[in-house]
């Protein structure tokens, strides 16, 4: 058995010997053994590309940790007409795998401001703070001139790059800020979140000033209200927060930049000038809810398109923002669909460019407190009642399992959220509802959750992220977050 | 005390199945929006009628209020308290026929009341609503 064993393995090792040291076993016709041992070649014909990358795409769906991107894994599997496990998402096919460490220096458990200035800068820091180090303290305006670090925007600009930034959460959250700001505080996003006396400019302001100055040349996503002033209405008649009376907007088509607010505007944009797209009032909306505003994957198109003439190449930073929310909210549907939308735009992206000289990297910032139970037959729809293993086939029974309270269960839940069991009116004792699949299905039901919280938490585990074209085969093993910066600028830098 | 506690709670839940039970006839609040956020053809055709509607109570504004927002999925978080948090765009403000008892934020009701199209602010929370259910009960 020992003997086999060994004998098995040197046959490994040599994929030249794959097919003669196959030919004797007896599963040696078994569609998973040749599958997968045809992916051997395939693997061990993976060069390292060492060019220098003309270009630099990062995409990061906020709060798509290995859990949440399964989920969506199988739903895009399942809406296809598969069983959902065996599905490929577009970056699942890219060559080069990590995992992210995604702590921030005083958090165990992340969020989006340390992260995102651990990618765009780095440099791990603080929770909360977005492109400053960790001598900052949260929220401390005097300290952030001493404490600044380079950001991508900067660095990648003064190599002769254009830089986009792409999200469908607000421009001036924390994960796009982290591209081009440098703030106390993430909610800084208009003047009238900053302290008094605080002489740092807010993030709206920042990203304004950035364009102005041709550091960031197309910035697309949500946030409109930042931009503007209470007494201001946006064409969608919503106010916005500044106190200050600039109206950034007006500011930005002054000095020659397009303003486009909705997809119609988005579509007839001149992508010859910079571009500010603000799409809607706070974060753009949902997948699911999507009307009048431009896909992810469409303004991951308009921006290459309008960065790829620059003849030093471009760096593009693309965020799906509401994988995060969704997950906040214990909504797996809503989760799952921004995560195709998200998958959509990486597919786009990889399309739009050539892997000898663009670098792609897809990774998400943290994960979050979603769990997923057992054990669920092969097809189980993934938002919906884990169904039985059918031992005698393959795809489950449409019997749903029963816990010990009698009741059917989710696949997916939550440690803690507004999906909570428990009940304050009864002194916080619980029961689990009754559930049908209907229910469970239905595009807004939320998943049941144990601890109760009026918002669903990020987690601290470990994150993947996925490479293709020059450099990304320095994405391996397990990382610290800040790394991912570090290999961007190694590509574009290599000689 | 705590086994009183306990017995006290497993009879409340009693309430949770027959809430599950509730009409079938009720109607999601999504069904009275367009994706643009208009009203539906079903809303339209409903103004001025009794209807039933499955949602959420968010967290009340005020306390002994006749007044509670319904939301279409749980929202623990009051708009009101926190910066800068929003309403969704899709809610319906509930004017009830007594004073308003507090169900938590997670727990799907079913409301019943008047429907009625149009902006209005309320004179006193100044709560602006485009679309309402007036004279409601809930449970």
């Amino acid at each position: 058995m020992k003997t086999s064993l060994i004998a098995l393995t040197a046959a490994l090792v040599s994929t030249t010997a794959l097919a003669d040291g196959h030919t004797g076993l007896p599963q040696a016709g078994n569609d998973w053994f040749t599958a997968a041992n045809a992916m051997i070649a395939e693997k061990a014909a993976i060069a390292a590309n060492t060019s220098k990358a003309k270009n630099v795409i990062i995409l990061i769906a906020d709060g798509n940790g290995v859990g949440t991107n399964y989920a969506t894994r199988l739903w895009q599997g399942q809406q296809s007409g598969n069983m959902g496990d065996e599905h490929i998402l577009p970056h699942e096919t890219f060559p080069h795998l990590a995992l992210s460490k995604t702590y921030n220096v005083n958090a165990q458990t992340p969020d989006s401001a340390g992260t995102g200035t651990a990618m765009h800068t780095g440099v791990k820091t603080k929770a909360g703070v977005i492109g400053v180090d960790e001598t900052l303290n949260r929220g401390d305006c005097s300290q952030v001139e001493g404490a600044s670090v380079a950001n991508a925007a900067e660095i990648f600009s003064g190599m002769d790059k254009a830089v986009g930034i792409i999200s469908t959460a607000r421009l001036t959250h924390a994960t796009p800020a982290s591209v081009y700001a440098h703030s106390a505080d993430r909610n800084f996003e208009d003047d009238s979140k900053l302290p008094e006396g605080c002489a740092v400019p807010d993030i709206a302001a920042q990203l304004i000033d950035a364009m102005k100055s041709g550091m960031v040349d197309i910035a697309l996503g949500g946030g409109r209200r930042h931009f503007i002033t209470k007494e201001t209405e946006g064409p969608e008649g919503k106010s916005g927060k500044r106190t200050d009376g600039r109206n950034l907007i007006e500011e930005a088509g002054a000095a020659g930049i397009s303003y486009v607010w909705n997809d119609e505007t988005a579509a007839a944009a001149d992508l010859s000038k910079p571009v500010l797209g603000l799409f809607e009032s706070s974060h753009m909306k949902y997948e699911h809810d999507r009307a009048g505003e431009p896909s992810l994957a469409e303004m991951t198109e308009m921006a290459i398109k309008a960065l790829e003439g620059n003849e030093g190449g471009f760096f593009l930073s693309i965020e799906a923002g509401r994988v995060d929310h969704a997950n906040h909210d214990g909504n797996l549907h809503r989760v799952v669909t921004d995560g195709v939308a998200f998958t959509d735009a990486i597919a786009k992206a990889d399309e739009l460019t050539d892997d000898n000289d663009t670098l792609i990297i897809v990774t998400a910032d943290h994960e979050h407190a979603i769990a997923f139970n057992g054990y669920c037959g092969r097809g189980t729809p993934i938002t919906g009642l884990c169904y039985d293993i059918d031992p005698a086939g393959v795809k489950h029974t449409g019997e749903p399992l029963l816990a010990d309270d009698g009741k059917p269960y989710t696949v997916a839940g939550y440690l803690n959220g507004s999906g909570t069991v428990l009940r304050e009116d009864i002194n916080w004792v619980g029961a689990r509802g009754d559930l049908t699949q209907e229910d469970a299905t239905d595009a807004d039901y939320v998943q049941q959750a144990l601890i109760p919280k009026s918002s669903e938490s990020h987690s601290g585990e470990d994150v993947a992220i996925y490479g293709k074209g020059p450099w990304a085969h320095l994405l391996n093993g397990t990382v610290e977050q800040n790394y991912i910066f570090h290999v961007m600028y190694h590509a574009i830098t290599a000689e | 005390m705590k086994r009183r506690t306990f017995l006290t709670a497993a009879s409340a839940t009693v309430i949770i199945p027959a809430l599950a039970r509730a009409d079938q006839t009720a109607i999601k609040m999504r069904d009275l929006y367009n994706k643009d956020l208009s009203f539906s053809d079903l809303a339209r055709s409903l103004e001025g009628q009794r209807i039933t509607v499955q949602g959420f109570m968010a967290p009340p504004l005020k306390a002994d209020s006749s007044f509670f927002v319904l939301t279409k999925k749980p929202l623990a978080v009051c708009p009101f308290c926190e910066t800068d948090a929003e309403w969704p765009d899709d809610i319906l403000a509930i004017y009830t026929k007594r004073r308003v008892k507090v169900i938590p934020f997670s727990v799907k009701i079913e409301t019943t009341g008047v429907l009625e199209l149009g902006s209005f602010k309320d004179a006193e929370t100044g709560f602006v609503s485009r679309v309402r259910l007036s004279d409601a009960t809930y449970s």
